[in-house]
């Protein structure tokens, strides 16, 4: 694929809707996997850290790797958004 | 009552007035798609089970017809945000990434499915980013460490040769599966089925290897109540 074609596609602003799809889902986006994240760990510690079953790690890693992953790409992306409102 | 409307009018175009960028959108849209792993902490109970079948298949019916209509025109590519151009007139990447989940969460084992999904989630956008700033050469390397990770902690409860094979057959199989693109099929999708596939033949010969299948890694979780 060439470069213009991995472009995005430009969209026109309706300030009349009642509130555009993407900034409605934004809130969930950021704070589900966070849920989920704190949910492993939270498990992690009530099943395996507190009774002494180490088959519960599994679950702090991948608990530590959604929160981890996904606050390395929320923050350049609220960031992002700050700046373009500014620029408005 | 006039005021609260107008307060209301304006607070609706300030929320819309806000701007993303679409690149970031995607990146964090990605990121999103680990919380679909909540899907096996579930309790394994019958009405629960009944849920776990039909609201991944339901949420997948939802988009695909929705892409449908975006691509037939009834409603505009304006309300799907973050489209690149090649996804003008193609189905959306996220049908693709939405069906690789669906089939992983159904049909594949979490010891296959977790370390696949984890690669299209979280691998996909970190390659995208070393991409974006460093040659081709630092995207096979990269993609395929940060890839090889991911199943080296679905799988680090197997014997050691089973660890070591299914990691790297793994890793590798996502490498392929994103940086090989194809028009018509995504790399969303190619990055959790070619792994998924490597592993599933890895996991069909344990018996024939003389090795025992590796623990799951999230176990169902329990009612409280």
């Amino acid at each position: 694929m060439n470069k213009s074609e991995m472009k995005y596609m430009k969209k026109e602003f309706y300030f009349s809707k009642v509130i555009r799809a993407e900034i409605f889902f934004t809130p969930f986006l950021i704070a589900i996997p966070l849920i989920v994240g704190l949910f492993f760990i939270l498990d992690w510690y009530t099943r395996g850290f507190l009774e002494g079953n180490t088959a519960f790690y599994g679950e702090l890693i991948l608990g530590i790797i959604i929160i981890v992953g996904n606050i390395t790409f929320d923050i350049p992306f609220v960031k992002s958004l700050r700046v373009l409102s500014k620029k408005k | 009552m006039v005021k609260v409307a107008e307060r209301l009018r304006d607070t609706k175009i300030k929320i819309n007035s806000l701007d993303f960028d679409a690149h970031w959108y995607r990146r964090a849209f990605h990121a999103f798609g680990a919380s679909f792993l909540i899907y096996y902490i579930l309790p394994d109970v019958d009405w629960i089970n009944i849920l776990k079948f039909w609201i991944p298949l339901f949420i997948v019916v939802l988009v695909i017809i929705l892409e449908l209509l975006r691509l037939t025109g009834k409603i505009s590519s304006d309300h799907f945000f973050g489209l690149r151009m090649y996804e003008k007139n193609r189905v959306g990447s996220y049908i693709f990434f939405a069906i690789a989940i669906l089939i992983l969460l159904r049909f594949f084992p979490q010891q296959i499915a977790i370390p696949c999904i984890l690669c299209a989630t979280l691998g996909d956008p970190i390659i995208g980013e070393i991409r974006k700033r460093f040659s081709m050469n630092y995207v096979y390397l990269f993609g395929f460490l940060v890839c090889i990770f991911f199943f080296m902690i679905a799988w680090f409860r197997s014997d050691a040769l089973l660890f070591g094979l299914a990691s790297i057959a793994g890793g590798f199989g996502a490498i392929i599966g994103e940086t090989k693109k194809f028009w018509w099929l995504d790399d969303d999708f190619m990055i959790q089925m070619i792994p998924a596939f490597l592993l599933l033949i890895i996991w069909i010969s344990i018996p024939y290897l003389g090795l025992g299948y590796p623990g799951e890694i999230i176990y169902p979780g329990t009612i409280p109540w």
